[in-house]
């Protein structure tokens, strides 16, 4: 009986040393585990996707192997709608050595404006929800997680029509000239074709026009369109229905009335 | 009454090292987590009231420790030593949080999963509890032994 209680005591003994010794120095060696976050960069994807990309350097510095570093970025509208959910998995960082990895999240703005086409003339704010987990010595499970908004800019924000003036008279044709201003506040340059169909009364087609515009990104535009329209068709009031078409998105027709 | 006297020193000899033992055993243990908690104390930092917890755990247990210590040779001894591996077990249940620790530091919320050192902490603790109640049946068992003869 007493050999057996010893045996127990120092089995107890030599397990607890065992466990205090491990889970300090794995809690103790997470104070020289770096990570260094980039700059973000935009771009476009291959499938015509807004890109962002984040660099992170992970330097494992300390006794153990990390395993499982895992990060993942959640953007979702104010209403808690999810835009774009995207992970980075790493499943191990060996002791001693450095990791560059690019976090990738692409946002398609087609699927944004099924939401809202607020999205493309109107600034917001966008959710963000960033959740990093590691697990230390490959057996600690440690999660980090934070929210923060982020403003998301137009890319036609104030979209305008403005007052129609018609010149050129040739007798059957006349020139309608509509100015254009929009606000690129977007974080892309933007290339958008823009077509402008005439509406006069109610439903009746009496001319169209297409231009395409180069925006950097933050940068006002101010132009304006050409449109050919029949004299006997020029009408007091009607609509103009205006098409964007550029490498991210397509959107249409977004109806501006006149008169 | 010579004799009387010689048993009556012994005893006060025997509680003597018996109190020197306590104390070597409650520095030692200290000294231990004096050490350590160097090395966990950026850490700990992080973590409001980790530092409290740990504190209050030492201090019972050293306080168990050094009781069990005094009352060696008595039943009480290991009663006191099982008194230690359930506190051990408890405390740690209960300020582990069932194992999920979770803070916030300035918009950011840590959660660290300590569910699998936990489990293996109580059953090391449930081991030490084992071991004193075999302890205490060994201990009766020589006792009614002694008696017997």
């Amino acid at each position: 009986m007493k050999i057996l209680i010893r045996m127990i005591g120092i089995a107890t003994t030599l397990f607890w040393i065992f466990l205090i010794v491990f889970f300090i120095s794995a809690v103790y060696s997470a104070k020289d585990i770096d990570f260094d976050f980039g700059v973000p960069q935009v771009g476009l994807s291959p499938d015509n996707k807004i890109l962002f990309s984040l660099p992170i350097t992970i330097g494992n510095k300390g006794y153990y192997d990390i395993g499982s570093f895992n990060v993942t970025t959640e953007i979702s509208d104010q209403e808690g709608f999810m835009i774009t959910r995207a992970s980075t998995f790493i499943p191990v960082i060996e002791k001693g050595r450095q990791i560059v990895a690019t976090h990738k999240d692409t946002i398609d703005i087609n699927a944004l404006l099924q939401k809202s086409q607020d999205y493309l003339f109107n600034d917001a704010e966008l959710e963000v929800h960033e959740t990093v987990g590691i697990k230390l010595a490959d057996v600690i499970p440690v999660q980090a997680s934070t929210n923060f908004t982020l403003p998301w800019g137009a890319p036609l924000y104030n979209f305008t029509l403005g007052r129609t003036e018609y010149s050129r008279f040739n007798g059957t044709y006349v020139t309608a000239t509509v100015p254009t201003y929009f606000e690129n506040h977007a974080s892309f340059d933007l290339a958008v074709i823009i077509r402008v169909y005439m509406y006069a009364g109610t439903n009746i087609l009496v001319g169209e026009g297409q231009t395409t515009v180069e925006t950097p990104q933050n940068t006002p535009y101010h132009g304006q369109m050409e449109l050919d329209i029949p004299v006997d068709a020029i009408a007091e009031s009607g609509h103009f229905e205006v098409y964007f078409s550029t490498a991210f998105f397509d959107f249409g027709p977004l109806v501006i009335p006149y008169g | 009454m010579a004799e009387e006297k010689r048993d009556s020193n012994d005893r006060l000899q025997e509680f003597a090292l018996k109190i020197l033992k306590a104390t070597i055993k409650g520095v030692v243990f200290c000294g231990i987590y004096f050490v350590l908690s160097m090395f966990l104390a950026p850490v700990l930092e992080a973590v409001p009231n980790a530092l409290q917890m740990i504190e209050i755990f030492v201090v019972v247990y050293v306080f168990l420790m050094i009781v069990g210590e005094l009352t060696k040779g008595s039943i009480f001894h290991h009663f006191f030593n099982a008194a230690k591996a359930l506190f051990s077990i408890l405390y740690l249940a209960f300020c582990l949080n069932g194992g999920i620790v979770g803070t916030t530091v300035q918009n950011v919320s840590l959660i660290v999963d300590l569910r699998l050192f936990l489990v293996v902490a109580m059953l090391l603790g449930l081991l030490g509890l084992a071991k004193s109640v075999l302890q205490a049946i060994n201990f009766l068992n020589e006792k009614t032994e002694h008696v017997r003869f």
